[in-house]
């Protein structure tokens, strides 16, 4: 196996958890994991050796995810959300499928903008500069929508406890 | 002194520089709302790393291991001539598209086949020229498009998948050149994302030797629908 695949799998679950957070949904996940791996193959060429991968992957799955949420909407597709807590902790234990599930809840009533920004910050741990390299915004941009989309989930997912 | 929401979400993060960081320490030492204000970025940040942590841990499911575990592997190299195709290679695609037409023939005339045989080759038709036309990568219909890129030679190809057939076709002054056609493997119904198949991953192989840069993205292939796909 060349070493761009090798390195891609190793990727595999910080991709799925990113695609998560994007999607809130555990099947989406999986299907967007899938489409960006394919975007991925067929571009291996346009990758730079030597650069960082996890960036680039992570690019490409957000831009695959804006695409498939505008086709989605242009569709105006009743969508069905999951059975919830499916696709994750299949054998895992139930207090961790519920914290999940009341995060991507309060995830999903985000903007994507904000949504995407909070993703790669706060579950992917990027620097600020990363992420605002990723989503191609400045950085006084990034974290305007990062502070309103914390504000947002502090407030849906009452911040007393 | 005041201190901005973003300025105090940095300091929260440990994302400021040592003197900022100070600064904002002074402002905070003066105002316990703001220390809690802190305290509750970083309980959030806890509470999402938290939640999707089981996700990253979770071993990652078959299907999209293999896609870079066995397909690939065969996955040929960017050739750094494409230009030149065997004559071998020739012949067999043109049995391959006889295949296909064969079985797209078979299928009927009563409506308008999505594909169609002139003097310059096979370009396509009826809702497979449409969905080249103006259905934008991903979007569900009998029709999908995988992806759209700019060849080696400038011109816009894209990859389509349909139940009667999948493929490559390039916009040409006629029309959809059909340049690679095999059988479909994208059934009538489903999730709207095809299975990794054997098909697929000869396609993208294809793709990727063609392809000039990354695929288009939304916006380039929203624009290059606009304009109809020519290239100028």
């Amino acid at each position: 196996m060349a070493a761009f695949e090798t390195e891609l799998l190793a990727l595999l679950p910080r991709l799925r958890r990113f695609a998560r957070s994007l999607t809130h949904d555990g099947a989406d996940a999986d299907d967007l994991c899938q489409v960006t791996i394919e975007k991925a193959l067929m571009a291996r060429n346009a990758w730079q050796a030597g650069t960082r991968l996890d960036s680039w992957m992570y690019r490409i799955m957000r831009n695959a995810w804006i695409d498939t949420a505008r086709a989605r909407s242009r569709a105006a597709e009743t969508f069905v959300a999951e059975e919830a807590g499916l696709g994750v902790g299949g054998a895992g234990n139930a207090e961790a499928r519920v914290a999940l599930n009341e995060v991507d809840a309060a995830m999903r009533t985000l903007p994507d903008e904000q949504r995407e920004a909070v993703a790669l910050v706060l579950v992917e741990g990027l620097a600020y500069k990363e992420a605002a390299e990723i989503l191609d915004i400045p950085m006084g941009t990034l974290t305007s929508r990062l502070v309103r989309g914390r504000q947002a989930l502090m407030a849906r997912l009452g911040e007393a406890a | 002194m005041t201190i901005e929401p973003e300025l105090l979400m940095a300091y929260a993060d440990d994302a400021l520089d040592p003197l900022t960081a100070k600064r904002v320490e002074r402002a905070i030492a003066a105002d316990p709302a703001l220390a809690e204000d802190v305290a509750r970025h970083r309980r959030l940040k806890a509470k999402l790393g938290a939640a999707y942590a089981p996700v990253a841990d979770e071993p990652v499911p078959d299907r999209l291991a293999a896609m870079l575990t066995s397909n690939v592997v065969q996955m040929p190299r960017h050739q750094p001539r494409p230009s030149r195709v065997s004559a071998a290679w020739r012949s067999a695609a043109a049995m391959a598209a006889c295949l296909v037409v064969g079985v797209l023939v078979g299928r009927g005339v009563q409506q308008e086949g999505p594909v169609t045989a002139t003097d310059h080759g096979l370009y396509a038709a009826g809702s497979l020229a449409r969905a080249l036309d103006d259905q934008a990568s991903g979007a569900k219909g009998p029709v999908r498009i995988a992806v759209s890129f700019r060849a080696e030679d400038n011109g816009f190809c894209r990859v389509f998948q349909s139940t009667e057939a999948d493929g490559i076709a390039c916009r040409d002054p006629k029309g959809w050149s059909l340049r690679r056609t095999m059988p479909g493997s994208t059934p009538g119904t489903g999730s709207g994302y095809v299975q990794a198949g054997s098909s697929d991953a000869e396609l993208m192989a294809a793709a990727q030797d063609m392809m000039a840069d990354m695929p288009l993205d939304a916006a380039g292939e929203k624009k290059a629908i606009a304009g109809h796909w020519r290239t100028r």
